[in-house]
């Protein structure tokens, strides 16, 4: 696949005549052979309609658009990456995560509301993620940046996993996610252990948790 | 049961017991948990009241439960350290986790203390179990026996265990005054046997500045 990680924040993507993928902008570091980079004003892909879309939801990131032939670096910021390879299934992550993806990726966004009604909203609200995230569906592959390592953990029908908000990275499969809260009284009188919200993702897939609770 | 996923993430495996953990560090985790901060590290109303009074100050939080729980804290490295009844002298800002059978204390360090920027005092642990250290870059772990004594950069000393005598060492001269120091002016030094653990990182110390 198109993306080979050199090292932990560092990865070479090889650009062929027709084939394209999208980067966030400014992310480049080095290129060689003949490749250019277009500022891309839609924000990815999809058209006008998209592109207001994406700014409504404020899910907007300087994109760039990579085509030419040769090889490509990217990084940003020093921040860890990880390529996550999709098999027609759909990635969740937030647009100022994304270093590079395929352009071979159906991009969307979704409104965090449709799942879990009010308390996706809150759920946003309490993440600082915002209300919308964006969507990464089809074959190929995805780099995503996070701050320190990223474990993958496997998420199981009977298993389901919790995470701290701040951790989250993205997610990817079949897969519910709801706020839930263990607000006990020590949170009340400021006793309380610093975890008492929690995302909880269930279904089948896997969740992508990043070694800090800062965000990038 | 303490493992390492890759050098910044603890798994925690648990089966109804317990662990004690920074407050705050817990990044995911599955099966079912309950968390409960630990008022003055767990160390009862004596331990609590000295922490106050030492400003050694420890927020833990005690994790229960069935499955595995995964720890980390800003990208952090871990290391991770067997205790045979012996003792960890470790900074409380480079704790992450314990097992909650190890038990929890402070003891005065004296000036060495202060030359790290972190108090007079320090934590200790001790008993049998696993405990889990931070460092700001990968650690080294280094022997110091009878014959060979180490000295160390107050600012990169994140921990030592064992049977150390520790003492003071200072290279202030007339330089150090005029401005002109190597930055190296304050150095901890180990005598007896036992290990200390190293970051390749200093924190930001009085000795570092001067």
């Amino acid at each position: 696949m198109p993306f080979r990680e050199i090292n932990s924040r560092m990865i070479e993507a090889v650009v062929a005549p027709g084939q394209r993928l999208f980067s966030q902008r400014g992310a480049m570091l080095a290129y060689r052979g003949d490749v250019s980079f277009t500022p891309n004003v839609q924000g990815g892909q999809g058209g006008f309609a998209s592109m207001i879309g994406r700014r409504v939801a404020g899910e907007a990131t300087p994109l760039m658009t990579v085509e030419g032939s040769g090889t490509v670096l990217f990084g940003h910021g020093g921040h860890h990456v990880q390529v996550i390879e999709l098999a027609g299934d759909t990635l969740y992550v937030e647009a100022d995560r994304l270093l590079a993806f395929d352009g071979t990726l159906e991009q969307g966004t979704m409104f965090m509301g449709s799942q879990g009604g009010v308390m996706g909203m809150v759920r946003g609200q309490v993440t600082g993620q915002g209300l919308f995230t964006t969507t990464l569906k089809g074959h190929g592959s995805v780099a995503v940046m996070a701050h320190g390592g990223v474990i993958e953990v496997p998420i199981t029908p009977q298993r389901p996993v919790h995470v701290d908000p701040q951790a989250y990275v993205a997610h990817h499969g079949d897969v519910r996610n709801k706020l839930s809260t263990a607000l006990g009284w020590r949170d009340m009188v400021g006793r309380g252990s610093g975890e008492a919200f929690q995302l909880e993702l269930s279904g089948s897939g896997a969740v992508y948790v990043q070694a800090s609770e800062e965000k990038l | 049961m303490f493992r390492l996923q890759g050098s910044k993430v603890l798994a925690v495996d648990m089966t109804g017991d317990a662990v004690k953990a920074k407050n705050g560090s817990m990044v995911a985790y599955d099966g079912q948990m309950a968390f409960k901060k630990l008022s003055g590290g767990g160390e009862g109303i004596r331990g609590m009241v000295t922490r106050r009074l030492t400003g050694e100050q420890m927020t833990m939080m005690e994790v229960k439960g069935h499955g595995t729980c995964w720890f980390a804290d800003r990208a952090s490295e871990i290391n991770l350290v067997d205790l045979q009844g012996d003792k960890l002298y470790v900074e409380s800002s480079n704790l992450l986790a314990t097992d909650a059978g190890l038990r929890t204390g402070t003891s005065f360090t004296g000036v060495r203390g202060a030359s790290q920027g972190n108090g007079l005092f320090t934590t200790t642990v001790e008993g049998h179990g696993q405990a889990a250290l931070l460092s700001d870059g990968p650690a080294v772990v280094l022997r110091v026996s009878a014959q060979y004594p180490l000295t160390v950069d107050p600012g990169a000393y994140i921990a030592h265990q064992g049977n150390v005598r520790q003492s003071f060492q200072s290279g202030v001269t007339f330089r150090t005054f005029m401005g002109e120091g190597g930055g190296e002016a304050f150095q901890i030094r180990f005598e007896g046997d036992g290990l200390v653990y190293v970051q390749p990182s200093e924190r930001n110390t009085i000795a570092g500045d001067v």
